[in-house]
């Protein structure tokens, strides 16, 4: 099966029931799908519902799912794995999104466990030569074979001659002495999980022939490298805080005279002595004139639009710390009465999302209880 | 060489909690101000284009604090750059643009707002590094202890000159019309102030305090328009320590020394002692003016406690605005100070003027315990 | 009034940057200024005792480190030198040019070194930038720097599909410019046959504003080492001379987007600079433009501005490859603010890589033929812009 960065697509998905954590996902009901594409790639869906997990293969694109990743098969791997940037992989299009893009954000880094390449008997096998000990092999000649049954599994030969050490598949005839077992008690021996004497008095593994040289065998070759023992090495620590200190913001007369009109429903600017611009919201000085700005004046409360941002992207709100929920709208107009280069912004009512365009009239949407801040103002709608 | 004039200052009123003002309006007060006294206009043609603003993100809660500025700096449409330790070294700065020939005028202009923020101290506590200093809880106070503890040792720093210092503080800045702390204080009262942060007693240091400043800067040539009585800024320097306070000897005044060195040489001052009759120093803490003053050459490394005792700050004319103890902001402090020795050079420092001042040297910190010190030479 | 005849020349001696990433796990800020300090005084040839004056900057609010040239200073090597932090926000490498060049010219000081740096891996740069609005009013809805509204009006002046076509083969050019770069954040190998598809399917951030389309969070400093024309003469065969500089700052409020829209401050910036040092046809004077582009839809749009185009011209010559690496205009040879971002250095790179242009020392994205005249901008604030002009010779 293809490999990527030592993993296969399909070890992702078939240990995603192992690395589910039911608790990180109380309370959520969602469906994701996968389409992942080129060799050892394929179609699965995974539901996930108040702290339980269905993984299951299809075959065919997935339907009926909250949020689809559409990924090619390294892409996938290499992003699962932290070997490629999942922003990165969003940003060139190697990785494409349809639906829900939050859940990936929200719901998956609390519902499993971060899942590491399963190491393969055959990786094993493959490393005795880099692993060979030159050190240690003076005079021995011997030919170990492994008989390694169930998925995974396999049959090699690692002859040992005049210091060098060649490997080949298929059991000779002529083996020293021939280890049998499963491929996973020979993973778990050679990774650690298992210890020789153990294996060998429960009779998970058998020897055939020279006893001796099974002995002898271990330290013709150093410890596999699990790469754990590396990355344990190279963890380097993250401190995660969230510096806060409360302020207390002065609103002045200016600024403050806008927050009381709110109150009042009313909107107050100022006008400019010299130029008579008209600025929403009030200035303390006309930047264009560098005058003082003393005349109030009333405008609006309606506005005409002149261009809008619709906004998917879900950052923090600075002010609060809590991300903010998307799709929202930024409406920039032109109040009533107001400069024609002065624009203000609010949010749109999302219910005009869809008909929104420049030069319709809005009008505000005014919270009930209102306290002379931003929040006064729920949003501006189209003005039918 | 050419030369720098300071053609105008203003200053904003200090006070311990400007809440009926955004900062906006405290720096439009400083811009009208300077414009009445000199007729700058930021004309695209005659006018001011270069500005040099002096604020902190951190104190502002504030990304881009100078954005929030532009307007009342009168700077749409016209160059603006943030210096954004303390302000004086906005000053040196905009002094360097005029004398590179980039500009002929430039205005500036810093504000703080202490009274802002939850606390100073949670703002300062930011300036350590997250992994050990900041968790450590140390911030720009109780570092300041420990160096006031050391120094008091090194300096036979007693009590009663220490009080000596915030009693004089107030007496000056009781004629001074921009402080903050004016009412005045027996000796008694400030040794046995509550203490703050061990052996820093309240009374021993700056109150929180709001404040705004503004100045304009001109070449010699350019002078003349906006003022009959220049006061040339003829001196700058500044100097960076060690961050880590193992790595300093935290009384040995190393980075003031060579920014004092720096600003004497350029202004071209062999024994300052014999030169300079007015000294401003950035004193957050009592024990910080006789220290800087060593520092400075003004008073004998290791006598700070007797010079308090022989009148050494009278003599000098040191702090006569009341300094930093009479309470001006972070960030400000050091512009405060350029402020009361250009008034001063002026002769137009009022009720606290002094007579035949000639020289003066400003003096300003950023950082912890003085990592960080900014020395600035004034001449009539 | 204003002379801007300089005291004396200033030029760039040396040149450090790190590399640029998303994660720089393995250095903490100051280990990652000095990274780029070793490197700047290993290209001059010189070392810390050189060194008079260092101009820090970068954003307190972005890491969350109130005045970090202190704690930097461990790997800055102020110590025991004079020492400004200039931050202007997104402008904050360009100021530092613009400082560095006024403290050396001013006589003050005769080598300075500039260092812009960003670990923004470190804080939200979205959030961090959205603390740039009025806290009472507009920071509840800004989103960063993330905003579709020059895209609208692209899409309105030109139509859908050109517009739309035209930054993607922007974004393309400029991933082009940035495989080539060895040091650039983001390389994704994109291909011009890929346009439509990404046109269509990258995800929107905001309206026609496509994560494709906007520039990199990255980590990473840049350092430059200025230099008086004497001093510079000695330390190096090849200085870069600082020609010039303008700062266009606007009001704080967004009113950009009215139904009367006012000058941009790039047309001012380029029709205030190009006048006063006497160029006509700045695309025909200059051989190379990094420009501070943080999305496909600005870099395109500003191009006109900066280069005082009319209409569509600034399309034509997107279309017929004139700002390729062998075209009229070369811009951005080292992938632009798209390919890598880390805030306060990205301004700082803009010049730093014009001047390696005219060393002739840009690596694989070197232009063909001689560079002599370089500009690069940079961008922050509520539309706020900085020009500045580089040479090779001192023959202006």
């Amino acid at each position: 099966m293809a490999e990527y960065f030592g993993a296969a697509v399909a070890d992702i998905f078939n240990t995603m029931e192992r690395r589910f954590i039911p608790e990180g996902t109380k309370g959520v009901d969602t469906v994701i799908g996968y389409n992942v594409s080129g060799e050892g790639g394929g179609y699965w869906r995974v539901t996930i519902k108040d702290g339980t997990i269905k993984v299951e293969k299809l075959d065919a694109a997935p339907t009926g799912c909250t949020v689809v990743l559409n990924a090619k098969a390294e892409t996938f791997v290499g992003v699962t794995l932290g070997k490629m940037d999942a922003g990165e992989a969003l940003s060139s299009g190697n990785l494409k999104v349809d639906g829900d893009i939050t859940v990936l954000i929200t719901v998956l880094p609390k519902a499993f466990n971060k899942f590491t390449p399963i190491v393969k008997a055959r990786t094993i096998v493959e490393s005795m030569k880099e692993r060979f000990r030159l050190d240690k092999a003076e005079g021995v000649t011997m030919k170990l074979g492994y008989d390694l049954a169930g998925e995974g599994g396999g049959k090699w030969t690692i002859a040992v001659k005049d210091k060098t050490c060649t490997l080949k598949e298929g059991l000779d005839s002529d083996c020293s002495v021939v280890l049998k077992m499963t491929a996973q008690t020979f993973v778990d021996l050679n990774t650690g999980k298992l210890d020789g004497a153990t294996a060998f008095t429960s009779g998970q593994v058998k020897i055939d022939g020279d006893i001796g040289a099974a002995g002898n065998s271990a330290k013709l070759f150093a410890k596999f490298d699990t790469g754990e023992e590396k990355a344990k090495g190279e963890e380097l620590i993250s401190l995660k805080c969230l510096p806060t200190i409360n302020q207390r913001y002065a609103t002045g007369p200016v600024m403050g005279k806008w927050f009381a009109g709110l109150k009042e429903k009313k909107f107050y600017a100022t006008r400019c002595p010299s130029c008579g611009r008209v600025q929403t919201p009030p200035r303390e000085i006309c930047a264009d004139c560098r005058v003082r700005s003393e005349e109030f004046v009333e405008v609006g409360p309606n506005a005409t639009v002149t261009i809008v941002d619709l906004v998917y992207y879900a950052s923090p709100d600075p002010l609060t710390g809590k991300i903010r929920e998307t799709p929202y709208a930024a409406v920039f107009m032109v109040m009533d009465g107001a400069g024609k280069d002065q624009s203000v912004s609010h949010f749109l009512n999302p219910k005009d999302f869809s008909r929104i365009k420049p030069g319709l009239k809005v009008r505000p949407v005014w919270a009930k209880e209102r306290t002379g801040n931003y929040e006064d103002l729920l949003c501006f709608e189209i003005d039918d | 060489m050419k030369r720098v004039a300071i053609c105008a200052v203003a200053q904003h009123k200090c006070e311990s909690n400007i809440w009926y003002k955004r900062f906006q309006a405290m720096l439009l007060d400083v811009l009208e101000d300077i414009q009445a006294q000199t007729g700058m206009t930021f004309d695209e043609d005659t006018g001011v284009h270069t500005i040099v603003s002096n604020s902190d993100d951190v104190f502002d809660a504030r990304t881009i604090s100078d954005n929030g500025m532009t307007d009342v700096l009168g700077a749409h449409y016209r160059e603006e750059e943030k210096a954004a330790q303390d302000g004086l070294n906005a000053l040196g700065y905009a002094m360097s643009i005029i004398l590179s020939g980039h500009a002929d005028a430039v205005y500036v202009a810093g504000h703080s707002k202490e009274s802002q923020s939850e606390s100073r101290n949670m703002c300062t506590n930011l300036a350590y590094d997250p992994f050990y200093g900041r968790p450590m809880g140390l911030d720009y106070l109780n570092v300041a202890a420990l160096q006031a503890r050391a120094y008091a040792e090194k300096s036979k720093l007693t009590r009663e000159q220490l009080a000596k210092v915030v009693v004089r503080a107030r007496q000056w800045a009781a004629r001074n019309p921009y402080a903050n702390a004016t009412a005045p204080v027996e000796l008694g009262e400030v040794m046995y102030s509550p203490v703050l942060c061990d052996p820093i007693r309240t009374l021993h240091a700056y109150p929180v305090s709001d404040g705004a400043v503004g100045f304009l800067l001109a070449s010699e040539e350019r002078a003349k328009e906006f003022t009959d009585t220049p006061v040339w800024m003829t001196g700058f320097g500044n100097c960076m320590d060690s961050y880590f306070l193992g790595d300093r000897d935290p009384v040995s005044n190393f980075a003031l020394k060579k920014a004092a060195e720096r600003a004497y040489k350029m202004a071209g001052i062999k024994n300052i002692k014999k030169s300079a009759n007015l000294v401003e120093v950035m004193d957050c803490y009592a024990y910080q003016q006789p220290m800087w003053l060593e520092g400075l050459g003004f008073c004998s490394d290791g006598k700070g406690g007797k010079f308090i005792d022989d009148h050494g700050p009278a003599q000098y004319n040191v702090n006569l605005s009341g300094g930093m103890l009479a309470g001006n902001p972070l960030i400000v402090g050091g512009l405060y100070r350029a402020a009361e020795i250009v008034l001063q050079l002026k002769g137009s420092a009022g009720e606290h003027q002094a007579s035949d001042v000639t020289c003066g040297v400003a003096q300003s910190t950023t950082g912890g315990a003085g990592q960080f010190h900014t020395v600035a030479v004034f001449e009539a | 009034m204003s002379t801007h005849k300089k005291n004396r020349h200033v030029g760039i001696v040396g040149i450090g940057q790190t590399e640029y990433s998303s994660h720089k796990e393995h250095q903490n800020q100051a280990e990652m200024v000095n990274e780029a300090v070793r490197n700047a005084l290993a290209d001059a040839k010189i070392t810390l005792d050189d060194i008079d004056c260092v101009v820090h900057g970068n954003m307190e609010l972005f890491e969350m480190v109130h005045q970090p040239d202190m704690w930097h200073s461990l790997g800055s090597g102020a110590h025991g030198k004079d020492q400004f932090r200039i931050t202007t926000g997104g402008t904050t490498g360009s100021s530092l040019v613009c400082t560095a060049d006024s403290l050396v010219a001013s006589g003050m000081y005769d080598v300075v070194m500039a260092i812009g740096l960003e670990k923004l891996q470190e804080g939200h740069t979205t959030g961090g930038i959205t603390n740039m609005a009025d806290p009472l009013w507009f920071r509840h809805l800004q989103t960063g720097a993330l905003t579709a509204t020059t895209a609208t009006l692209m899409i309105e002046e030109f139509g859908e599909e050109r517009a739309k076509k035209a930054a993607m083969k922007y974004r393309i050019l400029m991933d082009k410019h940035a495989c080539l770069n060895p040091r650039a954040h983001r390389r994704f190998g994109l291909e011009y046959d890929q346009m439509d598809d990404l046109m269509n399917t990258s995800p929107r951030l905001v309206g026609e504003l496509r994560l494709i389309h906007m520039c990199s969070q990255s980590d990473g400093a840049c350092a430059v080492i200025f230099a008086s024309e004497e001093k510079a003469k000695k330390l190096c065969k090849n200085p870069v001379w600082v020609r010039d500089h303008i700062t266009v700052h606007r009001e704080e409020t967004f009113n950009n987007f009215g139904i009367e829209r006012p000058e941009t401050t790039h047309h001012y910036a380029a029709r205030k600079l190009f006048e006063r040092n006497g160029i006509k046809n700045p695309v025909e004077y200059f051989d190379v433009f990094e420009m501070y582009d943080p999305s496909a839809w600005w870099g395109l749009d500003w191009l006109r501005d900066f280069l005082l185009l009319k209409n569509d011209e600034h399309l034509k010559m997107l279309e017929r490859g004139d700002f390729d690496l062998d075209g009229k205009i070369p811009i951005n040879p080292s992938g632009g603010v798209i390919a890598s971002n880390p805030i306060g250095a990205t301004a700082l790179l803009r010049p730093a890589e014009a001047a390696l242009q005219i060393r002739g020392d840009a690596g694989p994205q070197q232009i063909k033929k001689e560079v002599r005249h370089a500009l690069a901008s940079g961008f922050g604030g509520t539309l706020w812009t900085v020009l500045i002009m580089l040479e090779k010779y001192l023959d202006w």
